[in-house]
Order: structure tokens, then C-alpha cells, then sequence
């Protein structure tokens, strides 16, 4: 993976948010749908993941409960909750918003 | 869930969620193809933590073992500043105690809100005692009181033989039932049991069955004697049954069956004397203001039957909680509270300036360290937060050490000052609350000022010389300086007040000397109870102090209206005098010769004297502004009476005080029929005098005599003082023994500091004097300026505490002085000590070392 430096604070949360819109997954799985959905650009240490999704629990974004995964073994799903889905949409449209902005600027020019 | 429930719910089960997050990483981390990018565990674990935002508990937890850790490694510091907190914080809680069990709780009776006691009020008088009729009357004409109380107070003679005389109150059988009290064992008295019967019953007081009788079994239903009749004891009180006048009786008599003991006594049937106290219990939903109102109209009805009773009188009731006191008695109680407060108030400022100097002196020890943790990016809230947690166990032993130190005083003022035992001494939950609260506020000034003070200086720079500017910049902080004149003012001030105290003990006693209690006796005989008034009262005293100036042993017997150090006090304000109470005496001539008080000027009552007065010295000088005032009118505004004679000043009435001034008046026909006493002196022993005093009133065998030596008066009246003044005293030494540890520690301090300079100036030839004065230059403006505050706030307090109950002794100079000396010794020793250790230790020496 490329180094953190690439992701804007935040981000992260954001990314996880999205990858568990879907469905619930669990940490491993989560940090291989990031790489996979970046196309492998954006990426993080994957260990920084896990303070992520402790910072969303703790804000009620997101939900965890043990389930047994297709291998049998158990692992720790999340799930996004109702609060957790309109953070992201909240966030999404701030960036859409930031982003609509920034593009604009480049097109002036 | 709110996001604060999940938090907590995460702080509880952390244990187990940290377990599982550790799992979860490792199964994440056998997972990856290449582990290493994987990432720090230990910090991640850290940043999950710092997720749910508990960081500051860790932090604060760690601190609090670091300051436990302290402590203990340096026991004689934590138990020095335990000790100096405990009595910082304990004193204000005893006082707070001592107030709410004495003045400020209500009595612990049932419906406590609902009772009033009532004073027989008119447009110019006022009294405590109603006539019985009158309370009977009031009692089945009104629609405002569910029950109404009555209790009269006096002394019987206890035993077959009346020997032992106790105090008894003749009270309204439902006493007990109305104040929610049961009996310890027996029965109470009641209505249907108690109005009539043949052998009167009675009830004993816990004390005096406990103390007196020996905590005897089996008296329940036996035959015991009050004034020679025999009455069956029923039952006895609980030791919780309050007295509502503060003191319980020894005995309590149904009211009714009063003319059982005394056949004459007119007490149930006289319109004229107030004789008992009249308490009501408000029916619910009616105010006392209601109450006041509605009896007005009794009170009315009743002047239309009675001639005694006037139509403009009214009963003013008072509430029991507010411990029946007038709301001027309340508010005086309350302002002598508040300056009390302000006093111990200021013990606990002592205290704390001088722990929070010493915790100062602490932290300059640990600049290194604490620079170290700033270089490493501690934020100064971090450093300051790290320093006060770490004063928090010292507090919580202070707040500890402060309720066992109240626990001990008070129970120890109880025993001392014989507080009733229904007093309920211990410690309940407001007042630790109170200790915490103070605590806190000692937290304030012991913990956050100098850990703010510490984490102002330039902290990383300490690293490099080792602290030492760090260090003598906290030594010139003005908050030290400021916490220096703190205490010696508080200590100065307490001193003062503390010499007061004892100064107004010295002067009771020397006014005694004024006249001479210790060789005199009073007796007193209630001839009322025998229906003799008037000249039948006459002709008995007069034969019993006939009888009395024949005993060998009598060298004097004078009659008076009221006895020396007695309990009944008449007392006027004259325009002529402001600030004066003026002690009526109304006296036989033998009276002065029995107390051995000087005839100054004039002459003594002759036999056929009326409308004459005799003035104390002070009360001519008071009221004429010269002593010679014989022959002239009296009083001078407005003379209706003439002076014929001058005595010297005998604060024979109310020794402790310092606002009094006696007249005395011959007596007259009414004092006989209100009651008279004997005093009377003894040529050789005063002891035997009460049993001849006796012996001579039991010239008619109906009546119970008593009699007591003054000195037993004098002694009790002293209690109180000599209490209040060895507190003082005690508070007082101790805030300068603080005072002058904090002094000891600031110049300790500083010859440290400056060793080096020192050791410089003696090399280069300095003397010595010229060496300790500028050590000691350093405390001189704390101490000086503390002094003069101190001083400034005692006169002032003072003279708040001159009148009553303390009747301190403010204005006398050379007690002022003498407390000053005091602590000019005691300042200047703990100063100059560790200068002369430092000069004998050779400073030069110290040159060679660093």
C-alpha cells in the first residue's frame, strides 16, 4: 500500500462508512474493499483502521457484534447504523460541495 | 444510546472490549499477505483508546497514584500537612456542628414545624410566662391550635426528707404524647390516667434516673417523695426527649395536681402572675401569623371576663424552629454565628496558605522533571492538572483527618460544657458535605495556585541549570508573599481575640473581687407554694433572719429581691446611660455588709426609707459624669427618687459582663409577695452556712428551703467563659504555631536558595548582623503588612464580640499588646532560627562544594 500521507483527515471514516453501506463486514474485509474501491491509490497502514472504526462506534456510526464468517471462524462485524448513514451522507455532499467548489475554480482558469 | 451512555457503557467493560480489539488485530494482522505495513499494535491499540475519549481518566488515575506514592515515601510531610488541614478544616466543621446541634436544628419533636411558643405581648411589655388560667382559656377558646402545652419550672425537694433538691416541671399531661415521645420504661403521663388520682404520678428525666438514681431497676410503679408527699413514679424518659427550654427537668409532675403538693398555691386559679410557658401546635394549613391574628380575638373574650387581661394584648408566637427565639435574639445568634464562621473561616486560610507555601517549596524540588515532561510536550494545563491530582489524597486525609478531629471536639466541649445528653452530637451527612466542600476549596489554594504558579516559569529552561532560576523565581512570587501576610494576619487576629478571651475571664474575676462571694450562702424558700404573700411572707423572713443573726456562725443576713449570680435579673436602660444595663438590686442595708461591697459616699437604706436609690460607682460617673451625686434626683432626665448613698462597683448580678452598672432600691411590700431571698455570710466556714440556713427556714415545717454556697454560682457562671477562652486560647496558639512554621519554611527556604551568595559575602568580610537581617529582610513586609492587617480586622471583630455572650474585653490595649508580643517572639525566633543555623554551618564552606 502507498503511504497514508495521501488521505485527507477524515477520510478514512468516510471510506469505512461507505464500504459498510452495503452490508456488514468484518475489519479484514473492510480494509481489502478500501483497497480494492481506490484502485489501490488511496490507501492506509491498515492497522489505522481499527482506531477509525473505534472513533465510529463510539460516535454510534456504527454497530459490531461477533458472527461466525463463511470459513467458521469468528470475526467482528460492523454494521452502519441509521446515525452512521447520515453522516455519510452529510459528509458526501460536504465533499461533493467542496469538490464542486475546487473544480470550479480550476475551470475559471 | 446517547453518545455519553455509550462512553460509560465502554469505560465499565473496557477490560473486555480491549481484549477483543487485541483479538480482532491479530486476526486481521495472520490474515495479510505481508504484516509488517500492518502497523504499531501497541499504538493503535493507544489511538482506539484515545477514541472514546477516557484519556484524561488514565491520566488523572496515574497522577493520583503518583501523588499516593509521594506521599508515602515522605510520611513526615504527609502527615505534617494531614495534621495542619485536619485542624484547618476540622475547626469550621466543629463549629458548624456545634451550631446546628445547638441553635440551628430545630428540636426533635414531632410536627416540629407546626409548634409555637407564645409570648404574652402588649403595646409596651412583653412576657415569657403566661398566668395558668389564661392558658387554660386560650386552650378552649380558639379555632387555630390543635393541642396547647403548658409547663412550669421550678425546684422541689427530692427524698423522704426533701433533702435533695432537683429541678422539676409541672406540665400538661399530653407533654409527652404531643411531643411524639414514648417512655424509655413505664408509661408516659396521659390524659385519662393522670387527671385525678390519689398518689400523684411522675415521670423521671433520663439524666437524673441515670445519674443520680443509678440507672435503678425496678422503680417503675414504687413510691418516691417530692416536697414530703409521696408520688409514684410511672415511668421514664428517653434520653432523646428534648428539654424545649434547652435544659430536661429531673422530674415531670402533672400541672393539675399542683395543689396536692402545695394546698395554698393559688398558681392554677391566679389571674395576676405569669407563671407558665403556653406552647401550640398549629392546626395544619394555619400560619403562625394566622395564629397570632385569630387569638387576638381570645384574647379580646377574655379581657371582656377578665379585668387582668387587657384588650390590647395579643399572643406573639415563636417558632420552634427557629428554637423559639424572638427574631431579634435570632438575628443576634445568627450574626455572633457568621462572625464565628469568619474566624474559623480564617484558621482554614492559615492552614491552607501555609500548606499551599509548602507544597510550593515541594514542587521547586521537581522543576527538572516537570521541564522534562514540557520539553517532551506536556501543555502547561497538562503540568497544572498533574499537580493539583496529585495534592487530592492530601486533601482526602485532611477531609478525614477534619471529621475525627470534629468528632473528638465536640463530644470533648459536650462533656466540658454539660450539654444536655437529648443533644444529638454525631456527624450527619451535611456536615460532611460541609468538610468536602471545604476540602475543595483547600484544594484551590493548597493544590491549583502553586501547581499554576509552577507552570508559569519557564520550565524547560530548568533542564539546563538544574532549576535554579525556576526556583528562586517562585521564591519572589508575590503569591507567596501574599499567602506569608495571610497567615500571620489570621494568626495575629486569632491571637488577639484569643487574649481577649482571657482578658474577659481575668476581669470577671477581678470585679468578684468587688465584692465577696466566697464566704456567702442564699437562701431561698418558694412561700408561694404555701399561699404566703405579702406580710405573711414579711413577718417569715424577717423571723428567719432574726434567727440567722443569732447563729454564732452568721456574721450577716440581708434580705433581697433577687440572689447575687442568681437567676432572676431586673434590668433597666436608662436615656441617661446609652450602652448601660442598669441591675436593679432591691436589698435589705445588710446586704452590702454581707458581700462586704463599700459604702462609698452617703448612707444605707434606713427603715422607713421609700423612694431612695443607691448608685453603683460607675452608674454616678455613667449618669452625672461626677461622683458626687448624693442628695440629687434620680434618674437625672427624669428624678422621681433620691440618691442617698454610693457603693463601689459589684458586678454582683451578672459578673461576666462589662456593659452593667448596679442601682439598688430599698425593699418594697410587692417584693415580699413576689419572693424574697436571704443572703447571709459566714463568720468562719461557708460550707456549714447552707445547713444553718436551712435549719433557720424551717421555722414553718411546710415549707422546702434551699440553699447554696455563691462560690457554686460563681463557678457555673464561669464555666461558659473559661470554656470560650481556653478554645480561644487553643485555636489561637495553634494558628501561631502554623504561622510561624510557615515563616520558619519561607527563610528555610530561601538561606537554601541563596547558600552560595551567602557563603560570597562572608568570604568577602560581611558581619554578621548585617548578614541576618538580609536574610530575614525577605519576610519582614509579609510579616509587617500581615500584622497590621491583622490588627485592623481585631478591633472591629472585637467589638462585634463585646456584649453578649462573650462580652470580650476589646478595647484594652495591653491585651492587644501582649498578643502582639507574643507573636513578635514567636515570629522572629521562628525567622532568626534557621539564619543563625546557616551562619554556624560556615557558608564558606558551601563555596568549596559547588
Amino acid at each position: 500500500m502507498p503511504k497514508a500521507a495521501g488521505l485527507p483527515p477524515g477520510t478514512l471514516i468516510l471510506l469505512i462508512l461507505r464500504v459498510l453501506r452495503p452490508g456488514p463486514l468484518h475489519g479484514y474485509a473492510i480494509a481489502q474493499r478500501i483497497r480494492h474501491l481506490s484502485s489501490e491509490q488511496l490507501s492506509v497502514e491498515e492497522g489505522s483502521l481499527y482506531p477509525a472504526l473505534q472513533k465510529a462506534l463510539a460516535n454510534g456510526w456504527l454497530k459490531a457484534e461477533w458472527t461466525k464468517s463463511e470459513t467458521g471462524r469468528e470475526v467482528r462485524s460492523y454494521r452502519v447504523t441509521a446515525k452512521g448513514v447520515k453522516q455519510l451522507e452529510t459528509e458526501q455532499s460536504d465533499y461533493q460541495r467542496m469538490a464542486d467548489a475546487i473544480a470550479a475554480i480550476f475551470d475559471a482558469t | 444510546m446517547t453518545t455519553w451512555f455509550r462512553r460509560l457503557w465502554h469505560l465499565i467493560n473496557r477490560p473486555r472490549h480491549e481484549r477483543e480489539l487485541v483479538r480482532e488485530m491479530h486476526d486481521h494482522r495472520q490474515a495479510m499477505h505481508d504484516p509488517s505495513t500492518f502497523g504499531d499494535t501497541h499504538r493503535l491499540i493507544e489511538q482506539s483508546r484515545d477514541a472514546w475519549g477516557w484519556n484524561w481518566l488514565d491520566e488523572a488515575t496515574q497522577d493520583l497514584v503518583v501523588g499516593m506514592r509521594t506521599l508515602r515515601r515522605s510520611p513526615s510531610f504527609a502527615i505534617t500537612a494531614t495534621l495542619i488541614l485536619a485542624f484547618g478544616i476540622g475547626i469550621n466543621v466543629t463549629l458548624l456542628q456545634m451550631m446546628r446541634v445547638g441553635l440551628l436544628r430545630p428540636p426533635a419533636i414531632k410536627n416540629a414545624d407546626a409548634w409555637v411558643r407564645f409570648l404574652r405581648s402588649a403595646p409596651d411589655s412583653t412576657t415569657t410566662s403566661v398566668p395558668y388560667p389564661l392558658a387554660e382559656f386560650v386552650r378552649d377558646h380558639n379555632s387555630v391550635l390543635a393541642a396547647v402545652l403548658v409547663e412550669s419550672s421550678g425546684s422541689v425537694g427530692w427524698g423522704r426528707d426533701a433533702a435533695q433538691q432537683v429541678g422539676a416541671s409541672f406540665v400538661s399531661t399530653n407533654w409527652f404524647n404531643e411531643l411524639g415521645y414514648g417512655p424509655l420504661d413505664g408509661r408516659m403521663l396521659t390524659d385519662s390516667l393522670d387527671a385525678t388520682t390519689d398518689v400523684p404520678p411522675v415521670v423521671l428525666g433520663y439524666t437524673f434516673w441515670h445519674n443520680r438514681l443509678g440507672a435503678a431497676p425496678n422503680l417503675i410503679g414504687s413510691i418516691a417523695h417530692v416536697d414530703r408527699k409521696p408520688v409514684r413514679i410511672v415511668g421514664i424518659a428517653p434520653a432523646a426527649l428534648p428539654g424545649l427550654e434547652l435544659d430536661v427537668p429531673d422530674v415531670f409532675i402533672p400541672i393539675r395536681q399542683r395543689e396536692y403538693f402545695y394546698p395554698e398555691s393559688t398558681l392554677l386559679r391566679d389571674w395576676t402572675n405569669g407563671s407558665v410557658g403556653l406552647y401550640g401546635r398549629l392546626r395544619d394549613g394555619v400560619s403562625a401569623d394566622a395564629a397570632r391574628e385569630a387569638l387576638r380575638q381570645t384574647m379580646k373574650s377574655m379581657a371582656a371576663e377578665r379585668p387582668e387581661v387587657k384588650d390590647n394584648e395579643w399572643l406573639e408566637p415563636l417558632l420552634a424552629r427557629h428554637n423559639f427565639l424572638r427574631p431579634d435574639e435570632r438575628t443576634a445568634v445568627l450574626a455572633v454565628i457568621a462572625l464565628l464562621s469568619g474566624l474559623t473561616g480564617l484558621v482554614l486560610v492559615v492552614a491552607a496558605a501555609n500548606l499551599g507555601n509548602l507544597v510550593m517549596s515541594r514542587a521547586t524540588g521537581r522543576v527538572r522533571e516537570l521541564g522534562v515532561r514540557m520539553a517532551l510536550g506536556a501543555r502547561r494545563g497538562r503540568i497544572v492538572r498533574q499537580l493539583v491530582i496529585e495534592s487530592v489524597p492530601l486533601v482526602l486525609l485532611g477531609i478525614l483527618g477534619s471529621l475525627a478531629f470534629s468528632r473528638i471536639t465536640v463530644a470533648l466541649i459536650a462533656s466540658a460544657g454539660s450539654l444536655p445528653v437529648y443533644l444529638d452530637l454525631s456527624i450527619d451527612w451535611p456536615t460532611v458535605a460541609a468538610a468536602a466542600a471545604l476540602g475543595a476549596l483547600a484544594l484551590a489554594v493548597v493544590g491549583l495556585l502553586p501547581a499554576w504558579k509552577v507552570a508559569q516559569q519557564h520550565l524547560i529552561d530548568a533542564i539546563k541549570d538544574g532549576g535554579q532560576n525556576v526556583s528562586r523565581a517562585l521564591d519572589r512570587t508575590l503569591m507567596r508573599r501574599v499567602m506569608m501576610v495571610a497567615q500571620v494576619a489570621g494568626s495575629c487576629l486569632l491571637l488577639i481575640i484569643a487574649g481577649m478571651t482571657i482578658r474577659s475571664v481575668q476581669r470577671a474575676l477581678e470585679t468578684s473581687a468587688g465584692f465577696d462571694y466566697q464566704h456567702a450562702a442564699v437562701l431561698s424558700v418558694p412561700l408561694d407554694r404555701q399561699g404566703m404573700r405579702g406580710d405573711a411572707a414579711r413577718q417569715y423572713w424577717n423571723a428567719v433572719k432574726e434567727r440567722l443573726n443569732a447563729h454564732p456562725e452568721v456574721e450577716n443576713a440581708a434580705i433581697v429581691s433577687a440572689a447575687p449570680l442568681g437567676g432572676r435579673i431586673f434590668q433597666t436602660n436608662y436615656k441617661d446611660t446609652p450602652g448601660l444595663e442598669t441591675l436593679v438590686q432591691r436589698v435589705d442595708p445588710e446586704y452590702f455588709a454581707a458581700l462586704r461591697i463599700s459604702l462609698i459616699g452617703g448612707r444605707l437604706f434606713g427603715p422607713t426609707d421609700a423612694k431612695t436609690v443607691i448608685l453603683s460607682r460607675r452608674l454616678a460617673l455613667a449618669m452625672y459624669g461626677t461622683l458626687d451625686v448624693i442628695g440629687r434626683g434620680f434618674p437625672k432626665s427624669a428624678p422621681d427618687r433620691t440618691i442617698i448613698g454610693m457603693a463601689s462597683d459589684a458586678h454582683s448580678i451578672k459578673v461576666e459582663a462589662n456593659n452593667v452598672a448596679e442601682l439598688y432600691e430599698p425593699l418594697t411590700a410587692e417584693d415580699f409577695s413576689e419572693g424574697v431571698m436571704i443572703v447571709a455570710r459566714a463568720r468562719h466556714d461557708v460550707d456549714r452556712l447552707p445547713a444553718i440556713l436551712r435549719d433557720a427556714a424551717a421555722l414553718d415545717p411546710r415549707v422546702i428551703p434551699s440553699a447554696h454556697t455563691i462560690r457554686e454560682d460563681f463557678e457555673r457562671r464561669m464555666q461558659g467563659p473559661r470554656l470560650t477562652s481556653a478554645i480561644a486560647s487553643g485555636i489561637g496558639l495553634l494558628t501561631l504555631a502554623l504561622a510561624c512554621l510557615g515563616i520558619f519554611g519561607v527563610v528555610s527556604y530561601g538561606v537554601a536558595l541563596r547558600t552560595k551568595e551567602i557563603g560570597i559575602r562572608v568570604a568577602l568580610g560581611a558581619q554578621q548582623p548585617a548578614l541576618l537581617g538580609a536574610i530575614v529582610r525577605q519576610v519582614l513586609t509579609p510579616v509587617g503588612v500581615g500584622v497590621v492587617i491583622g490588627l485592623a480586622l481585631a478591633i472591629p471583630a472585637g467589638l462585634v464580640l463585646a456584649t453578649e455572650p462573650f462580652y470580650l474585653e476589646s478595647t484594652d490595649p495591653v491585651t492587644i499588646a501582649a498578643a502582639l508580643a507574643v507573636f513578635g517572639i514567636a515570629a522572629a525566633t521562628a525567622a532568626l532560627w534557621p539564619a543563625f543555623q546557616m551562619l554556624r554551618r560556615n557558608p564558606v564552606q558551601a563555596l568549596r562544594h559547588s
